[in-house]
């Protein structure tokens, strides 16, 4: 059964039918949906069934897909070929698992009902396309088709200064995939199918270009060049994907795109979106050029600790509930660069660990923050106090967001950031890549995450009831705000209790990242 | 696994049935909560029993791999030596006897199922702690700890001080914390394991660094110097909540896991372990002659008692300061829960007026109002000031012998300040709460008898007893089977200080407390609000930079590039479309003029034609 193809299509064929149905049926948007997302959930589980721990890629399918001959500069080939592996196998459950709670969080959008189901279920199958997609061709494609989505549903959906933040966001990530898209030709140019006999086969197969036998000598990325080419390609890749992630100095689109956007897309921004960068760079920017990765880890590193500090500092000082959890997240992914640039297995398997766990708990945040805007259209923290004398139950979610989210060990953010460390304090005895006082100054980040969520829940939450805001009821807890925390609470408490579930799928691809792919450059590249 | 494993691995698991069972009972059967953790928590302790007297000499680890990564891997388990099954005896009992007292403490409160679950949480983080085989595990249940404390401190959550203190807590162990992961980090580094039994380390620069930054960590816990005001403030919290934290769960943490890495600790270590405990013994001394606050001083009296337990592990005299640690957890946990039965039946008299009952110069008398609190809170201090025949004594003969044998005279001068200062402070104590007439006329009953209980059962845990070879010894050096041989001239020498001591505070008596923790609590809180400021104010530079700079910069380029598509248009306008337009114009031009030609006229056409043929002959005749 193809199911990587089924997760991926379904929603974008159901995004079609349902643009046949006539917008005035609102009620059967939404609930067709959460059948697709139903339906991926179950095709999921049954991947789950289907997984072998030990291999490596599987559910592989491949199909040829454009095949051009061009007489003497050879022949064009790209492929239809998904896989998954360690890598992307956990951020595909979690699409599945994120795109379902978005849905439910949707349930009650008033404007333009169609349009922005459509959209989602676009989105849904751009977003798993682009985790499955090996062949650098078709994951532009899939990269390209979630910026629209995201455009509108920011731009439409969104908040007040709704234009300015889609604009600004789309901008950005446009400026990535241009960068992505020249190293992309200029890899093009220089790798050729390993069997090709008499023609010149140019292809975009990712795991061809993960070998560097395969580039074609004299090409314009040849190793074998003193490769001050290669180097810019590493870096204009790097850079194409830390805007992605959002790495500091390239976030700026984050705080106004979450702020703005609602709370669904929010989510997935955070939970989804975030996580395409740190997967390309771990699939197509270190793999591809180690050599790159070597020369500048000093820097991935450091732009790493800096987005730590940085974003923790900005969280600190933000005033808005919404933007302090997008800091969070700036904060949070700077471990992502951190654990990559250490190359180590522990550091990588942190890194998947951690795009996951933050994945669930800063879809968390978000549904949290979410909670509070439904009931009165604020999310200034110095408007609130001794929340947690309304709404009781509503303050456990937080607690355990909060918590999960600055670390606390039973929830899966201790694990991932862990890992990460125990990747970049060994890296300096074991491949010097990473100096020793980086980790240890990025350290501070989780001091620092526990100020600002502490200094939040005191301000917000404890102290007498009071609210600076219009609003009809406070109330708490709904049954369907329930159905969507629960499963996450879960899920963060899960793989954090019982780390090795998770780290079965994992360790298989840390294992290759660092002793094949990542070796074999460094060693190919002296 | 092995029966006594098994039984102790019941007895971590009962606390998160405890737990779980306050967490899901429903409010109309709260009433309910109370009793059967209480209960439950109880069984535990007895359970522990088994284990603990069956062989003293066993030792055993059950352990199952929790995680791994290629070669690295971390296990769970459970670590079953004398040391450990006497340190989870002891947490279990002043659990067991928190739980109870807070039977009758918090009998008129609401939330009790949050403070229960908690306890619950509480007790077995800090089994889980003793239990574990692996210092990342420990760092866990260590954090889990700090979450437990920040909870339970912030109880009264509507209070802003209370919210304030359990923020200040976490966030002033989490930066010890912060440096046990450093230091558990270079560790691992260093030695490749985690694991208890298997983690040695040569005495490099690196083992030192790792020491003293593990070491850091238990600076926060257990609240020493420089780390420590978070302690005074965690008062906020209820009294049998304080109780825990200083006899047998947060502080005690610290002492423990020290009791367990000084093996790999270098000397230089040590020597850093030394400072910092007398430096806190010493103020910690002085902060409790300076407050008023009954549960203040006992506060800074844990401060000052840990403190001396970290300097005898800094000279190397483990036995003596683990000893002290379980014989602390005793006394100290009565003195919580005495001082909680005065505060409960004080609040009961004066019917929430407008009195601060933990103020000692407000109380007097008690002892014959509550007679049976007074002879509990009297024998604990009794041990606290190291009196003889209680286990006080015992465990401070240990740490000063090992001090003697150091044959460093400011070290024992040093020593002999602290024997001195501890029986002055909580002499005057006793004196101001049971002994002095009382300075107001309230009716206070003695508390009820399920808060009795506990105090007298610590009390009573707080006696030495003459064993058959004619030693004295208390449950704890008898189950650890530790040689005590205690020098005569020590032996003088301390009956002698302790004697001076009491002999100072009985005339100094009526010398009225000074209301002042200026020297210490306000100097640290200033220096913390700095640090905290500091960072706030570095919080808002660098969002200010980010609005300023890094947004400001990509509006510009955007500005930019719309000015430049302005400039670009104008071109398209004028110059390229005004080429076009020129064109087009010299087109209208020259088609306006071909146009009035073009007329339609059959005429003109002929004329026209009749022109041009007249032109061509007249070129062609030339």
């Amino acid at each position: 059964m193809p199911y990587l193809s089924l997760l991926i299509f379904i929603p974008v064929v159901t995004a079609l039918v349902a643009l046949l149905i006539p917008a005035r049926y609102t009620r059967a948007f939404p609930w067709l949906t959460i059948g697709v997302n139903t339906l991926q959930v179950i095709l999921f589980a049954m991947m789950i069934l289907n997984y072998n721990l030990d291999a490596g890629l599987q559910l592989q399918e491949k199909h040829s897909w454009i095949s051009l001959s061009l007489n003497n500069w050879g022949r064009l080939q790209a492929e239809y070929l998904v896989a998954v592996d360690g890598l992307s196998f956990p951020l595909v459950g979690l699409s599945v698992l994120i795109m379902l709670i978005a849905t439910l969080s949707s349930w009650n959008v008033s404007k333009s009902r169609k349009g922005y189901f459509t959209l989602l279920l676009i989105l849904n199958g751009a977003i798993i396309g682009s985790f499955c997609a090996l062949d650098f061709l078709l994951f532009y494609v899939f990269f390209e088709f979630m910026l629209l989505p995201m455009f509108f549903l920011i731009g439409i959906w969104g908040g007040p200064k709704r234009e300015y933040a889609s604009i600004k966001f789309f901008l950005y990530t446009l400026l990535g995939s241009i960068f992505i898209l020249i190293v992309m030709i200029g890899l093009y140019l220089s790798v050729q199918l390993p069997e090709s006999s008499t023609e010149v086969v140019h292809t975009f197969n990712v795991l061809h270009m993960q070998n560097l036998q395969n580039l074609i000598p004299g090409s314009v990325l040849d190793s074998a060049k003193t490769g001050s080419w290669r180097l810019w390609a590493f870096a204009l890749l790097f850079i194409g994907f830390a805007i992605k992630l959002p790495a500091v100095p390239f976030h700026t689109w984050l705080p106004d795109a979450h702020v703005e956007a609602p709370t669904a897309i929010s989510i997935i921004l955070a939970a989804l979106l975030l996580k395409i960068g740190g997967y390309g760079i771990l699939r197509f920017v270190y793999p591809v050029f180690p050599d790159g990765a070597v020369y500048f880890s000093d820097w991935v590193a450091g732009i790493g600790v800096v987005s730590i500090i940085y974003g923790a500092l900005n969280a600190l000082a933000s005033k808005d509930l919404k933007r302090l959890i997008a800091y969070s997240s700036v904060s949070h992914m700077g471990f992502v660069l951190l654990g990559i640039a250490s190359a180590t297995t522990e550091g990588i398997a942190g890194v998947v660990y951690q795009m996951v766990s933050h994945g669930i708990i800063s879809a968390m945040l978000f549904l949290i923050a979410g909670v509070l805007y439904d009931r009165t259209h604020d999310r200034l923290i110095e408007n609130y106090s001794g929340l947690a004398s309304q709404m009781k139950h509503y303050t456990v979610f937080v607690l355990i967001a909060f918590f999960a989210s600055l670390g606390l060990p039973g929830f899966s953010g201790f694990i991932g950031e862990v890992l990460i460390f125990f990747g970049a304090f060994q890296s300096q005895s074991l491949n010097n890549l990473v100096p020793l006082w980086m980790p240890i100054v990025a350290t501070l980040g989780l001091l620092l995450g526990a100020a600002y969520y502490l200094w939040t829940i005191q301000r917000m939450f404890f102290g007498p009831f009071s609210v600076r805001a219009n609003f009809a009821e406070l109330n708490d807890l709904t049954s369907r705000e329930y159905a969507m925390l629960l499963p996450l609470a879960i899920a963060a408490l899960l793989f954090g209790i019982l780390p090795q579930i998770l780290l079965d799928y994992i360790n298989p691809f840390a294992e290759v990242f660092t002793n094949t792919w990542f070796s074999f450059g460094i060693n190919a590249n002296p | 696994m092995s029966n006594s494993t098994t039984i102790l691995l019941i007895t971590l698991l009962i606390p998160v049935v405890s737990a779980g069972i306050a967490f899901s009972v429903k409010e109309k059967y709260g009433w309910f909560i109370p009793i059967i953790c209480s209960l439950l928590i109880l069984s535990a302790a007895i359970a522990i029993l088994f284990p603990l007297f069956s062989d003293p000499q066993l030792t055993e680890q059950f352990s199952k791999t929790w995680l791994s990564i290629d070669n690295t891997k971390i296990s769970v388990g459970i670590l079953s030596t004398s040391i450990t099954r006497l340190m989870a005896a002891v947490v279990l009992f002043v659990s067991a006897m928190v739980h109870i007292f807070s039977i009758g403490y918090m009998a008129d409160e609401k939330n009790t199922d949050r403070y229960f679950g908690f306890l619950g949480v509480f007790t077995f983080a800090m089994l889980g702690l003793v239990y574990s085989t692996n210092l990342l595990i420990t760092f866990c249940f260590w954090e889990l700890l700090g979450f437990c404390s920040y909870r339970l401190i912030a109880h009264a959550q509507q209070k802003t001080i209370a919210a304030q203190a359990a923020t200040k807590a976490f966030l002033i162990t989490k930066t010890g914390d912060i440096g046990f992961l450093i230091g558990l980090l270079i560790l691992w580094v260093q030695s490749g394991t985690l694991e208890f039994t298997y983690v040695s380390t040569t005495s490099d620069a690196w083992t030192t660094t790792a020491g003293v930054f593990i070491f850091l960590g238990v600076v926060g816990k257990s609240a020493q110097f420089p780390l420590f005001n978070w302690l005074p403030d965690a008062m906020q919290g209820p009294t049998p909540v304080s109780a825990l934290i200083h006899a047998a769960t947060m502080v005690a943490a610290g002492i423990f896991v020290l009791v367990q890495l000084v093996p790999v600790f270098t000397p230089d270590t040590l020597w850093v372990m030394t400072w910092v405990g007398i430096t806190s013994a010493l103020m910690g001394a002085v902060g409790a002659w300076l407050v008023t606050d009954i549960k203040k001083i006992l506060a800074y009296s844990t401060i000052s008692q840990l403190g001396f337990m970290i300097l005898a592990l800094g000279l190397g005299e483990v036995s003596g300061a683990f000893t002290h640690l379980l014989h602390h957890a005793f006394f100290k946990a009565g003195l919580f829960l005495a001082a909680g039965s005065i505060i409960h039946v004080m609040h009961q008299a004066t019917h929430q007026a407008n009195v601060d009952v933990q103020d000692i110069r407000n109380l007097g008398s008690l002892r014959k109002q509550m007679p049976i609190t007074f002879i509990g809170f009297a024998i604990c201090a009794a041990a606290l000031a190291g009196i003889p025949g209680t286990t006080g004594y015992l465990s401070k003969e240990l740490v000063l012998t090992a001090v003697h044998n150091k044959n460093l005279w400011w070290l024992e001068l040093v020593v002999w300040t602290i024997a001195f200062a501890t029986p002055l402070y909580i002499f005057r104590l006793l004196w101001f709460a049971f002994l002095k007439p009382a300075t107001h006329e309230l009716k206070v009953n003695e508390a009820p008898w399920i808060m009795r209980i506990p105090v007298v059962l610590l009390a009573a845990g707080s006696i030495t007893f003459l064993f058959r070879s004619g030693h004295l010894s208390s449950f704890a050096t008898q189950l650890l089977q530790t040689e005590i041989e205690i020098p005569t001239n020590i032996m003088i020498m301390s009956l002698l200080v302790t004697g001076v001591s009491l002999l100072t505070a009985c005339l100094s008596r009526n010398l009225s407390p000074r209301s002042s923790e200026f020297l210490i609590q306000n100097f640290l809180d200033v220096f913390n609000l700095s640090i905290v400021r500091l960072t706030v104010f570095t919080g808002s530079l660098t969002s200010s930079f980010d609005k300023k700079w890094i947004d400001r910069s990509i509006h510009t380029l955007a500005y930019g590039k719309v000015a430049l598509a302005h400039l670009t248009g104008w071109a398209d306008r004028n110059i390229v479309d005004g080429s076009v337009h020129g064109v087009a114009w010299l087109a209208r031009g020259f088609g306006g003029i071909t146009r009035s030609v073009v007329n339609g006229k059959i005429q003109s056409y002929l004329l026209w034609a009749m022109a041009g043929l007249l032109i061509f002959i007249i070129w062609m005749l030339n």
